[in-house]
């Protein structure tokens, strides 16, 4: 299937529709992650697990994935690079299996040819051009129009093709492009893309989804790691969250979204009379437990709108001062550890 | 769209690419320098009247210096960086993860190195020979030694880059210690060492007596370094398959 024309720009702002829930498991024990809409099966690993010396990497990850974009959402090194490079047979497993199409990437020739991977290390052949590079990784694989089909794919990145410059002189955003490019140019049934939308700005990100999902769209099967939650939250995508090695949760977007928002949240009030607000969000309900110092209260809740809700009307109350309001806990990391212990 | 990659295409493919990677200015002056040292040192024995025999000592400068440094540290410098700066940068994954053959993809690194280092050995001890007086017979022995020592090192270092991070530094611990050292040691060590060949061909081919040369034929120094080739690219491609890319 050739290249589709580049997409115009999406609206800034405009939404993009998630996929309907496909009621695959969330957090709560997902032993097994089923991505798969009722299609077929493009990926799947089996008690994956790769160890480096005393450090596992990868802890019995077992899933399937589908057709469409799926994310692998998790903190730095969570372990979705390992991942990544076991199914693209770049190293073996300690233990498990894993499948691109039904075979092994690792020893099966014919298969490589049929992933685009962009990797999230920088490096390229820094003495081509983009146009150089990007025919020379369609030859490799061997696409019969490897001219035509690199300018295609350099111009679905906004990469001019006639640009001589050698990718080495290239800005992060533009080599991260050029990956792009190189990951689209043999047209691949499934694609592995590392950390994609890193170094790139708000109007290339914005181009970049639209390109995914218009690849989506023509039945392809998308990997896409990030550490962002907005990032996956625009790839309006499946996801697979990865914290420190294992598969923490799994299923649509917004089931995750919605489990993140349902957890206990931590949220610092700064106040002039921090021991009477404390009593009275536990009096009240407002929270489940507090933490009272000088400056104010950190409060333990599962309803952070109710109490944003609750709070001016109580501090007016109470003829309290307000001068603070902020999550405590808002970070990734803690969204993901809360994932993994929940998990347990 | 895409289909299979023939190995003829496959070695084609790796060896234009590597040959643009590995071809920098910075490289290729200092080697030329590198060579330049043995023209010069034969440019001394021609213009000196306190040699006896011009032949004899143009041979062994070239046995020196150009069989002791220039042909293996050039070969060195590209062979291990063919494959092994790709393994070390990250870059070898676009050579990797591709519907090819891993032995073209050997050959093909091996024949960009060559590509490079022939010219850069040959054309400096050939002209040293030359200007130094080695007679016709000395430029052979230079040239077809010079030739064979590339073809054999190149193959060492290019499988060197696939099993050593800082590659450059293993091989320069090779070329010196081992072949230079050791190598005096006993002949049992000089057998295991490609230098003693080159020496070999070029004592024989030159019809000059080189202390402690190995005893063995031309024709044998081709068969060992064909050996040494042969088993180099197969055993890298027996590597490239098995490693871990990052």
């Amino acid at each position: 299937m050739p290249l589709p024309p580049p997409p115009p720009p999406p609206p800034t702002g405009s939404p993009i529709t998630p996929p309907p829930p496909t009621g695959a498991p969330l957090a709560g024990a997902p032993q097994i992650a089923r991505l798969v809409d009722g299609g077929d099966v493009m990926v799947e690993a089996s008690g994956l697990t790769k160890t480096f010396g005393d450090v596992v990497a990868v802890s019995d990850v077992t899933f399937q994935i589908g057709r469409g974009i799926t994310a692998i959402l998790g903190p730095n090194g969570a372990g979705k690079s390992t991942l990544f490079r076991m199914l693209c047979g770049l190293t073996p497993p300690s233990k498990g299996t894993v499948t691109v199409l039904g075979r092994n990437a690792r020893r099966d020739r014919d298969v490589r040819g049929r992933i685009g991977l962009a990797p999230q290390q920088d490096a390229l052949f820094d003495r081509l051009s983009a146009h150089d590079f990007v025919t020379f990784t369609a030859r490799t694989h061997g696409v019969s129009d490897a001219e035509a089909q690199a300018r295609r794919a350099l111009g679905f990145v906004d990469l001019d093709a006639d640009d001589p410059k050698p990718v080495g002189s290239f800005s992060k955003g533009m080599r991260q492009r050029a990956k792009l490019a190189a990951a689209v140019v043999n047209d691949p049934d499934v694609l592995v893309l590392d950390e994609p939308l890193t170094g790139l700005d708000p109007v290339q990100r914005q181009r970049m989804i639209a390109l995914f999902n218009e690849l989506a769209a023509q039945d392809k099967c998308l990997l896409v790691s990030s550490h962002v939650l907005d990032e996956v939250a625009r790839l309006g995508s499946s996801v697979l969250v990865i914290a420190q090695g294992r598969l923490a949760a799994a299923g649509d977007y917004r089931s995750l979204r919605n489990q993140m928002d349902d957890r206990p949240h931590r949220i610092r009030i700064g106040t002039d009379r921090p021991k009477e607000l404390g009593s009275l969000l536990i009096q009240r309900g407002l929270a489940q437990g507090v933490t009272v110092d000088v400056t104010g209260v950190s409060a333990d809740t599962t309803d952070v709108d109710a109490l944003g809700r609750a709070i001016a009307p109580l501090a007016v109350e109470f003829g309290a001062q307000l001068n603070e309001f902020s999550p405590l806990d808002d970070d990734l990391e803690s969204v993901f550890r809360y994932l993994v212990e929940h998990r347990r | 769209m895409t289909g299979s990659v023939s190995p003829a295409r496959a070695v084609g493919l790796t060896h234009r690419l590597l040959f643009r990677q590995l071809l920098t200015r910075g490289r290729v002056i200092a080697l030329l320098l590198l060579g330049g040292v043995t023209i010069l040192a034969a440019v001394g024995v021609a213009v000196s009247d306190d040699v006896d025999d011009a032949a004899v000592t143009t041979i062994e400068i070239i046995d020196g210096l150009g069989l002791v440094l220039v042909v293996p540290i050039v070969s060195l410098v590209f062979a291990s960086a063919s494959l092994g700066d790709g393994r070390e940068d990250g870059t070898l994954v676009y050579l990797w993860l591709r519907p090819m053959d891993r032995l073209p993809v050997v050959v093909g690194a091996y024949l960009a190195s060559l590509t490079i280092s022939l010219p850069l050995t040959v054309a400096p001890l050939g002209a040293a020979a030359a200007v130094g007086g080695a007679g016709a017979d000395g430029i052979t022995a230079t040239v077809i030694a010079s030739v064979i020592g590339v073809v054999a090192y190149s193959a060492l270092f290019v499988l060197l880059g696939l099993l050593v991070k800082n590659s450059i530094i293993w091989g320069l611990a090779y070329v010196l210690l081992w072949e230079g050292l050791f190598t005096q040691f006993s002949e049992a060590i000089g057998q295991a060492a490609v230098r003693g060949y080159l020496r070999a061909v070029l004592a024989d081919l030159s019809d000059v007596s080189l202390s402690d040369a190995l005893d063995v034929s031309t024709a044998t120094a081709v068969i060992v370094a064909a050996g040494v080739m042969v088993g180099s690219i197969a055993i890298a491609a027996m590597r490239l398959e098995r490693m871990e890319i990052d």
